[in-house]
C-alpha cells in the first residue's frame, strides 16, 4: 500500500511539475517562476544602471487591470517611443488581486524595451492580492534615486484598510521627502491621487501639505480615474497628473531635467 | 465565522432536491436513505491541494452531487487557504467495456461553487465599501467544467460496490470573464485548469 502512495504521489509531482500551468489548487493562491519576484529591486539596479542624460524620459500608465489585449497594445506603442528610460505603471495591475493576472500583466510588461515599476492600486489589496504584490514586486512603499530625482512610490488606497489613518503612511513619506541631502528633485507616485474619495479625507491635508511645503517637489502622479486629469489643485506649487486606463489607450510620456518637466498626453 | 455557517445552510438546502429523492428507492432496501453512496478525493481543480468528501448518486446513474472538502497547504499555494465546495456532474453516458466489470463514462459536464475561508475574502463587502464597489464576492467562486471517467465495479461482500477515476477540465468565473473580454492575448488554454479524482462507490 506504501508503495501505491509514494508512487501515485511521486505521479502527482511529475504532473505539476510539467504542466504546471494547467494545474490551479485554489484561486487566490500565489505561485510565482523564479523571474517572476523581486521585480521592484530587480528593476530599479536596471535603471539606474542607464546612462544619465540632462533629459530623463518616461513613461506613465497604469490600470491594466482585466485589459490585457489593450494593454498589449499600449507595449507596441510604448515601444515605438524613443528613449524611454522605464515605465511606471500607477496601479491596479489586476481586477481581482489574483496572482494569475498580476502573472499575465508582468508577462505583457516585460516586453518593453525597458524597466517598469509599480505602485499598488485599490484592486491589487482585494483577497490575497498584497501577498501576490509583496512577493512579485516587494515593498508596497518604497523609492529610489537616479540622476537628480527621487521617485517615491506610495501605497494611497485608503479605503482598502477602512480608511484607518494608516494608509498612506504619512510619517515614512516625510522621511523619504526630508531625508534628502543632495538636493534632488522629489516625484511622489501613488495610485489614489488625495483628491479622491477613496483617500482618507483626514489625511488629505496632511498629505498634500508634505509635498506642498517641500521645495523639491514639483509634480506627483496617480491613475485611479480612469481618465486624464492634471492641475495644481492645491495652488502650493506641486501639479498633480493622473494617467487614464489601458481601456481607455492612453498614457502620459514625461520628461523631466533639473530645473523642469514636460508632459504629453499619448492615445493609442 | 458567520458566512461559513450561511454557506452550510445552503449546502444543506441545495443536495437534498436534486439528488436524494431519485436515490431513494434504489437503497432503502440495503441503506439508511441518508446515507451518502461514495467518497471522492480530488487534486487539483481550485478546490484545494487535496479535496475529499461524500457525495449521492442519482437512481439511473448519471447525477453525481458531492461535497468536498479542501486544502491547500502553504508550501504549495503561498497561502494555506481552507476550501468547502458542493458540486454536482452529470455522466449522460456510460459505456461498458469487453471485460464487463469495467466502463468508461466519455463525457461528463459539471459546475461547482466553492467557499473559501479567511479574513481577506468577503461574501458581502463591509459597509466601508460604496454599493457595488466591487461586484465579486471573493469567498466563493462559481466554476463548470467538463470530463471523463473510467470505472470499474466489482463485489465486496454481497454487496455492489465500485471505483472511478475522473478528469475534469475547468475554468470558474473570473477567468472567464477575462477571456471573454480579451480574445486576441488569451487562449482557451490560459484558463482552463485540470483536476484529477477518484471516487469509491459503496
Amino acid at each position: 500500500m506504501k508503495k501505491y502512495i509514494s508512487l501515485a504521489l511521486s505521479c502527482l509531482a511529475t504532473l505539476t511539475l510539467s504542466c504546471d500551468s494547467f494545474i490551479l489548487y485554489n484561486p487566490n493562491e500565489i505561485n510565482l517562476d523564479r523571474d517572476e519576484r523581486n521585480l521592484s529591486e530587480m528593476n530599479i539596479k536596471k535603471i539606474q544602471a542607464i546612462p544619465l542624460r540632462d533629459t530623463l524620459k518616461f513613461i506613465l500608465m497604469g490600470d491594466t487591470q482585466r485589459w490585457y489585449d489593450e494593454s498589449a497594445d499600449f507595449v507596441k506603442s510604448a515601444n515605438s517611443q524613443k528613449d524611454i528610460a522605464f515605465v511606471l505603471h500607477a496601479g491596479d495591475i489586476s481586477d481581482f488581486g489574483i496572482n494569475q493576472e498580476f502573472k499575465w500583466v508582468n508577462e505583457i510588461m516585460v516586453k518593453l524595451n525597458s524597466p517598469y515599476l509599480t505602485v499598488i492600486g485599490n484592486h491589487d489589496i482585494v483577497a490575497n492580492g498584497p501577498i501576490s504584490y509583496r512577493k512579485m514586486y516587494g515593498s508596497l512603499d518604497y523609492s529610489f534615486d537616479y540622476g537628480n530625482h527621487r521617485f517615491v512610490f506610495i501605497n494611497t488606497n485608503s479605503r482598502e484598510y477602512a480608511f484607518d489613518g494608516t494608509v498612506p503612511n504619512l510619517s515614512w513619506l516625510k522621511s523619504q521627502l526630508s531625508n534628502n541631502p543632495e538636493n534632488k528633485n522629489i516625484i511622489v507616485i501613488g495610485h489614489v491621487p488625495p483628491f479622491d474619495g477613496d483617500f482618507d479625507k483626514k489625511l488629505e491635508k496632511d498629505f498634500s501639505d508634505l509635498l506642498g511645503s517641500n521645495p523639491n517637489v514639483k509634480m506627483s502622479l496617480y491613475g485611479h480615474k480612469h481618465s486624464f486629469n492634471n492641475g495644481e489643485f492645491y495652488n502650493d506649487g506641486v501639479h498633480y497628473y493622473v494617467t487614464t486606463s489601458m481601456g481607455a489607450r492612453g498614457y502620459w510620456v514625461v520628461r523631466v531635467w533639473k530645473d523642469g518637466y514636460y508632459l504629453e498626453k499619448i492615445e493609442f | 465565522m458567520k458566512n461559513s455557517h450561511k454557506f452550510l445552510l445552503f449546502l444543506i438546502l441545495l443536495i437534498p432536491s436534486a439528488a436524494f429523492a431519485q436515490r431513494a428507492e434504489a437503497f432503502q432496501q440495503s441503506r439508511k436513505w441518508y446515507l451518502p453512496d461514495h467518497l471522492k478525493l480530488q487534486f487539483a481543480g481550485g478546490i484545494g491541494f487535496l479535496s475529499g468528501g461524500p457525495g449521492y448518486l442519482s437512481k439511473n446513474e448519471t447525477l453525481e452531487t458531492d461535497v468536498l472538502f479542501g486544502f491547500l497547504p502553504q508550501k504549495f499555494g503561498g497561502d494555506a487557504l481552507i476550501t468547502i465546495t458542493g458540486k454536482t456532474t452529470y455522466s449522460p453516458w456510460r459505456i461498458p467495456l469487453r471485460r464487463e466489470s469495467y466502463y468508461v463514462a466519455p463525457f461528463s459536464l459539471g459546475f461547482y461553487l466553492s467557499y473559501t475561508f479567511g479574513p481577506q475574502f468577503d461574501t458581502k463587502w463591509p459597509a466601508y465599501y460604496p454599493k457595488g464597489y466591487y461586484w465579486w464576492a471573493t469567498t466563493f467562486r462559481p466554476a463548470a467544467y467538463i470530463g471523463g471517467k473510467l470505472g470499474k465495479n466489482f463485489i465486496v461482500k454481497d454487496r455492489k460496490r465500485g471505483f472511478e477515476f475522473y478528469y475534469e477540465l475547468g475554468t470558474y468565473d473570473l477567468m472567464l470573464i477575462s477571456y471573454v473580454q480579451n480574445r486576441g492575448y488569451l487562449d482557451v488554454s490560459d484558463i482552463v485548469n485540470l483536476s484529477l479524482g477518484v471516487k469509491y462507490g459503496f
